[in-house]
């Protein structure tokens, strides 16, 4: 393949779309509004939650109630090791990678064995064991009240202004999304997706979906818990809520909204879920309640979520241009 | 060594695991006839506990409140299969993992929205307060009442599953659901009834929930978790292992609390992943 035609590839809707937001977050902190460096903060975490979580969901099919504990068992693992062992941002957030990796191999182990149902409950059930043990566990987590002070000046690093920290999670955030394309494009990114499409075929391939299974989730896993170490990074305190189920459900929602078989689709779920929810939240004591109704509403009316409801409107108008978005 | 707090935590693990079991009950039941993993079966359960509370609040009568509690939640299941459940069958399991996730987060917020924030409960009826001592421990009749219910559900179903024609042709679903259709069973109306019972059952369990614990937002995620748990480690699909290990593990999480009060829960979890990761199918399971 020549350079000329290797370089057409890259150009397409899902690129300039990615490029075209990496572009207008970086420029935000231009304007000098604290509040939409906050919200455009909130975007780039849960989107880097999103986007993770679609490995597992959007790509192998398997529906986690549980990233709860990946984005958890970051947040925790930045907290503890920057408080308690070496106080620096940066090295407190790579730390979350090998973490990361040994959770998601313990989860795998006892998760992907038994089909996707049981994926499902065990995962929820795993998650509730470990927001349980941070409870419990006062003298290491501080309990309900979670660990507070994460430094954010560090030996190497120094994130303590808040537009320091948001170039912070903003490099962060565009390493992540720029890996997860490559992973979208390789051959073993669309291994996956057949795996998605066709458990039962690829066997006969001579494919181990044990195997395949176990990749999706640890790099689900890790960018999901390096969105939780940002997390903490960014708010100084980490509590257990973030490993609680209603939380870890909430990147499945965004992909949902945006739709699950789209590269974007997770990131575009946040870019709507997270305006949404910070604004009615303010006045809308019980808007989880509203939540609930509009995704049963996508679940039962738009499974192809925000993208696939535009791909069909396109295709009924013939624009010609849809193709483009698919992964 | 005194072994009467062992004792108290044995009962108490008795009754809880009387009611882990009704609630495992629905959800073997509806997940061996219809296939649905049901999310949304602890709110059922909560369900029947806020009913029983506020028709307790308005009548003051136990029996009345008790069944009005197990029948609303019973409807409501039934509302439940046909207006969402009916809808997804046809879909991936994924899709209809996701609806019930939606009703259990509707209905979980939903109440918090009619009962607030805080916990309710209601007095055990004046008959029941007192009690037999076994061992210098006293029990009340309202806890063996619990246990005695959750024995006799248990006989009651495995009859019914064995020698009514009702419960053949479930069981015929239960095994093969075309085939059953072919032979002029409706699964249509089994899958409504069995949605039907399972939720009145959760909803019977709720009710008799509120007397001894109280009932508030977040019971039903940590209910929901137990159940699966024993629905796992039992084996999908066995109603008599969903009984024994039910009462096992009501029993030994009250142990636990008194040995690792730290860390009971997390101990039991970990018990269970264990047997998982030797026995997939379950201890009773059978694939």
């Amino acid at each position: 393949m020549s350079l000329s035609s290797r370089l057409k590839g890259l150009v397409n809707g899902n690129t300039v779309a990615l490029l075209l937001l990496i572009a207008f977050l970086a420029i935000i902190p231009l304007t000098g509004h604290r509040f939409y460096m906050y919200i455009a903060t909130l975007i780039m975490i849960m989107g880097m939650f999103a986007m993770g979580y679609n490995v597992l969901f959007g790509y192998v099919g398997l529906l986690s109630f549980g990233h709860g504990l990946f984005f958890g068992a970051g947040a925790y693992s930045t907290a503890l090791f920057t408080l308690k062992v070496y106080s620096d941002p940066l090295v407190g957030v790579l730390i979350t990678v090998p973490v990361a990796l040994l959770t998601s191999i313990i989860v795998g182990v006892l998760t992907l064995k038994h089909g996707k149902v049981y994926f499902a409950i065990l995962t929820l059930a795993l998650s509730m064991i470990f927001w349980s043990a941070l409870v419990k566990l006062r003298w290491l987590t501080g309990g309900t009240d979670g660990l507070v002070g994460i430094p954010k000046r560090g030996v190497f690093v120094d994130v303590s202004g808040p537009i320091v920290t948001y170039y912070f999670i903003l490099a962060f955030f565009a390493v992540i999304m720029l890996g997860l394309y490559i992973l979208n494009k390789s051959r073993y990114g669309l291994l996956l997706r057949a795996l998605g499409a066709n458990e039962d075929r690829l066997p006969f391939l001579g494919y181990s979906t044990f195997t395949l299974r176990m990749v999706a989730l640890t790099i689900s896993g890790t960018a999901s818990a390096l969105a939780g170490s940002l997390y903490a990074v960014f708010y100084s305190v980490v509590t257990p809520d973030v490993a609680y189920w209603t939380f870890g459900a909430e990147p499945l929602i965004m992909t949902l909204i945006g739709g699950p078989s789209y590269f974007l689709g997770p990131l575009i779920g946040a870019l709507i879920f997270v305006p949404l929810t910070t604004v009615v939240a303010r006045f809308a004591e019980y808007w989880m309640l509203l939540l609930g109704i509009a995704l049963l509403a996508v679940i039962l009316f738009f499974r192809g979520g925000l993208l696939g409801f535009l791909e069909s409107l396109s295709r009924e108008l013939k624009l010609g241009v849809y193709r483009r978005w698919r992964f | 060594m005194d072994l009467t707090p062992f004792l108290t935590q044995i009962f108490i693990g008795l009754y809880k695991g009387s009611l882990y079991w009704i609630l495992a009950l629905g959800l073997v039941l509806i997940f061996g006839v219809v296939r649905v993993i049901n999310f949304a079966h602890a709110t059922f359960y909560v369900t029947g506990s806020y009913m029983m509370y506020t028709f307790y609040m308005y009548t003051g009568n136990f029996i009345l409140s008790l069944t009005m509690a197990t029948l609303i939640a019973g409807a409501l299941g039934v509302a439940f299969e046909v207006a969402v459940i009916r809808r997804v069958y046809k879909l991936e399991t994924i899709y209809q993992l996701l609806a019930t996730f939606a009703i259990a987060l509707i209905f979980n917020e939903a109440q918090k929205l009619v009962w607030g924030k805080g916990v309710v409960y209601i007095p055990i009826p004046e008959a029941l307060r007192e009690g037999v001592s076994i061992g210098g421990v006293t029990l009340n009749y309202y806890m063996i009442l619990i246990m005695v219910i959750g024995l006799l559900l248990f006989i009651i179903v495995i009859l019914f599953m064995n020698n009514t024609i009702m419960g053949l042709r479930i069981r015929a679903v239960w095994r093969d659901p075309v085939m059953s259709e072919a032979l002029g069973v409706s699964t249509r109306l089994i899958y409504t009834l069995v949605f039907f019972v399972g939720a009145a059952l959760a909803g019977l369990g709720g009710a008799l929930t509120v007397p001894l614990i109280s009932v508030g937002p977040g019971l039903a995620d940590y209910l929901i978790v137990t159940a699966f748990i024993v629905v796992v480690i039992a084996g999908l699909g066995s109603i008599t292992g969903a009984y024994i290990i039910s009462v096992l593990v009501g029993v030994l999480s009250s142990i636990l609390v008194l040995i690792t009060p730290e860390l009971d829960i997390v101990i039991l979890y970990m018990i269970a992943a264990f047997i998982l990761l030797l026995r997939p199918q379950g201890l009773f399971g059978e694939r």
